[in-house]
């Protein structure tokens, strides 16, 4: 009686484990083969060559220095993005006339690609014809138009800010449905009780949207890790691959030099990077609140 | 993700190509591919291709025009499908990639030397790998430089400049009187950067290989490099190079707010529909030592796995090549003839501005042919930007990307 039961939860997620298989398992079995071979531009594999294009990679100071960047890159936008959204979120989960437009405003953006906005930025900070150098001009905030894209010590902080305004749409979403869980009885108990808005939000608040901002880390690494979009439209990871990061890399090592076996490697060790992080902060973040 | 596009593409494919040539069955096909230069490409080669099909009745040929953004990854694509055309039109600098793996047909045993006197001789150059011809041009660009007449009439130039230096002094006067003009756009972005450099290092005497080894660290390299950097430093050039890639100096140059830059016979067309009121003339490749320009070419290529090849090979003669289809190419790209006797046509003999890059042709000098070749541009180019950037000298940034390219040059 009771083996259907058993039977009948595994046979129903067959379809979809059998989809992830077939989405996922194809590409990443045939990019552990590519790595460990010797693979020309055409994508047509030659001789087996062991661990040599890991050992090549872990040799290209370049390779390195984009690994580094990433995780300033990763850090920077995913820590922003929380920090800006939860009162953003928290301001649209009150009541106040005219909140849907609001809402809307802020929300809108998640409909632009990260390409189109790559692209509106780098017209915005276009050194000669772009709309921000002309509006500091025009407020004498600077007397000369400022290069925003000329150099790495600039460009790489603005890529993170627009990558920023990029993300921070959809964590709001995450972070609205937070606010609407929570159960009002107990915030109704504690202004009863005396407690001030702050020691609100730092005691009940932000202990209760714990495992929300959990998940937004965990998107907005993802994203984060993974999005090739801005700085590649912005900058393409130069000048002198000042704002490279993993991904803008990886697109010039197989798609500019055609060298596809080391990014088979790279894109390898990137996926495992980000499976263990997520496998590590679900084992302890999500734990920890379980307990 | 990719792998299984690819896949689906060729299923379509194979099911298109099935059912097109079912109504076919006696005809001999020929498949060819070229890249889409205009809109007008795709007519340019269907015109020549009816042409050869009613001259040769058992032969039916399919054009196919794809952008030139997909057509390495299409025929990478193809040719690991095992459906590579007979023919196609490839980047003249790719062609390593297609000899090494043995995919290009060496083409001499075609080549009669009637037909080789027609092509300017040094356009064959690049497309010949270990002494043995690959590829046959299809068009020609080489690079001048155009200068804002207007511009320098205000600054009181008088003289077109012949030299690097004499571009220097002439910048000079566009900055003090061109009204916050700026003398020479100076491109420091994205690709093309260190096409830009060449320009200069060509003319001091400089070879991008000798002898086997990088030459960009050498004498001629500093020169050209601190010549760009004195432009940058003396408010010369646009400020920060690095943050304008080759549209952005074009832009400048369309808007009347450059004096000169260097480009090829594009910003023509660009300028005509754009600033049509933009008063400016085109004068050769400033030099120092030596006077050279850049000079590129995009390339047919037949294919080695093509089961057709002498058929393939009378279509690239008689059709791609015939004078009537050279001349409806050049006339609508509005690239350079590679053809001698293109420039008898009395619409491009007199057409003075195309003239004025076509003189260039014997002087061009093509990118030498490396396997390695986008990593020499993506190593040339970081170390400009060090320099332009003020980040390094000129003999410290190039030493270290010459013996960077040391390191790809030698067999491995």
């Amino acid at each position: 009686m009771s083996r259907p039961h058993l039977l009948l939860p595994f046979a129903m997620l067959l379809p979809s484990l059998a989809l992830v298989i077939w989405i996922m398992g194809y590409p990443v079995t045939d990019l552990m083969r590519m790595s460990v071979h010797a693979v020309n531009r055409f994508g047509q594999a030659g001789n087996f060559v062991g661990a040599l294009n890991f050992s090549k990679l872990f040799a290209d100071p370049l390779f390195w220095a984009s690994f580094r960047r990433t995780v300033i890159w990763t850090v920077c936008v995913t820590s922003g993005t929380i920090l800006i959204s939860i009162p953003v979120a928290l301001v649209l989960s009150q009541d106040f006339a005219g909140r849907s437009v609001a809402r809307l405003i802020v929300l809108l953006p998640w409909a632009v690609s990260a390409t189109m906005t790559g692209i509106v930025w780098r017209w915005t900070l276009n050194g000669q014809f772009g709309m921000l150098n002309a509006l500091l001009l025009q407020f004498g905030l600077t007397d000369q138009p400022i290069e925003f894209l000329a150099t790495g010590e600039v460009a790489f902080p603005v890529a993170i800010l627009i990558g920023i305004l990029a993300a921070v749409p959809l964590t709001v979403i995450i972070f609205l449905g937070a606010f609407s869980s929570l159960p009002g009885d107990v915030f109704d108990a504690a202004r009863i009780d005396g407690a001030g808005p702050l020691n609100t939000f730092r005691y009940m608040t932000l202990p209760l949207i714990r495992p929300f901002v959990n998940i937004a880390i965990v998107l907005n690494v993802i994203y984060a890790f993974n999005s090739f979009a801005i700085i590649w439209i912005l900058t393409q990871g130069g000048p002198a691959n000042s704002t490279d990061i993993l991904v803008t890399y990886l697109y010039k090592v197989a798609f500019q030099y055609g060298k596809m076996a080391e990014a088979s490697a790279m894109s390898l060790m990137m996926f495992a990077f980000l499976l263990v992080f997520c496998i590590l902060y679900a084992r302890f973040a999500m734990r920890e609140r379980a307990l | 993700m990719k792998r299984i596009s690819r896949l689906s593409l060729l299923g379509i494919s194979a099911l298109a190509m099935s059912i097109a040539a079912m109504p076919a069955f006696a005809k001999t096909q020929l498949h060819v591919i070229v890249a889409h230069f205009s809109d007008h490409t795709l007519t340019t080669f269907q015109n020549a291709a009816k042409r050869f099909e009613a001259a040769h009745p058992d032969v039916e040929i399919n054009i196919e025009d794809v952008s030139w953004d997909n057509l390495q990854q299409r025929l990478a694509t193809d040719i690991a499908g095992g459906t590579a055309p007979d023919i196609s039109v490839i980047a003249t600098r790719w062609v390593l990639d297609y000899v090494q793996n043995d995919i290009a047909e060496p083409l001499d045993a075609y080549i009669k030397p009637e037909f080789r006197s027609r092509f300017y001789e040094n356009l064959l150059k690049p497309g010949t790998v270990d002494g043995k011809t690959y590829l046959l041009p299809i068009l020609a660009s080489t690079r001048a430089l155009y200068y804002n007449k207007d511009l320098y009439a205000k600054a009181g130039v008088t003289d077109i400049p012949k030299t690097w230096d004499e571009l220097k002094a002439v910048s000079e006067k566009v900055k003090a009187k061109g009204d916050g003009a700026y003398g020479f756009g100076i491109q420091g972005k994205e690709i093309e950067t260190d096409t830009y450099w060449y320009y200069p290092f060509w003319s001091y005497g400089g070879d991008i290989v000798k002898d086997g080894k990088s030459g960009i660290a050498g004498e001629a390299g500093v020169q050209a490099a601190n010549l760009y950097k004195s432009f940058i430093d003396g408010g010369l050039s646009q400020p920060s190079p690095t943050g304008s890639n080759r549209q952005d100096i074009e832009t400048l140059f369309k808007q009347g707010r450059l004096g000169a830059l260097v480009t090829g016979p594009w910003l023509r067309g660009q300028i005509a529909s754009e600033a049509p009121k933009l008063n400016y003339g085109i004068a050769p490749m400033p030099s120092a030592t030596k006077q050279l320009t850049w000079g590129g070419t995009d390339s047919m290529m037949l294919f080695k796995s093509s089961p057709n090849k002498e058929l393939a090979w009378q279509f690239i003669q008689d059709g791609i090549f015939s004078t009537e289809t050279r001349l409806e190419f050049t006339l609508s790209e509005g690239f350079l003839p590679v053809l001698k006797e293109e420039m008898n046509d009395s619409r491009l003999a007199n057409d003075a501005s195309l003239k004025a890059f076509a003189d260039m042709l014997p002087i061009a000098q093509f990118a030498p042919l490396m396997p390695q070749w986008e990593q020499v541009v993506a190593a040339t180019t970081a170390a400009l930007q060090q320099i332009y950037l003020g980040q390094q000298d000129a003999k410290t940034a190039l030493g270290a990307a010459a013996t960077q390219i040391d390191g790809l040059i030698a067999p491995q």
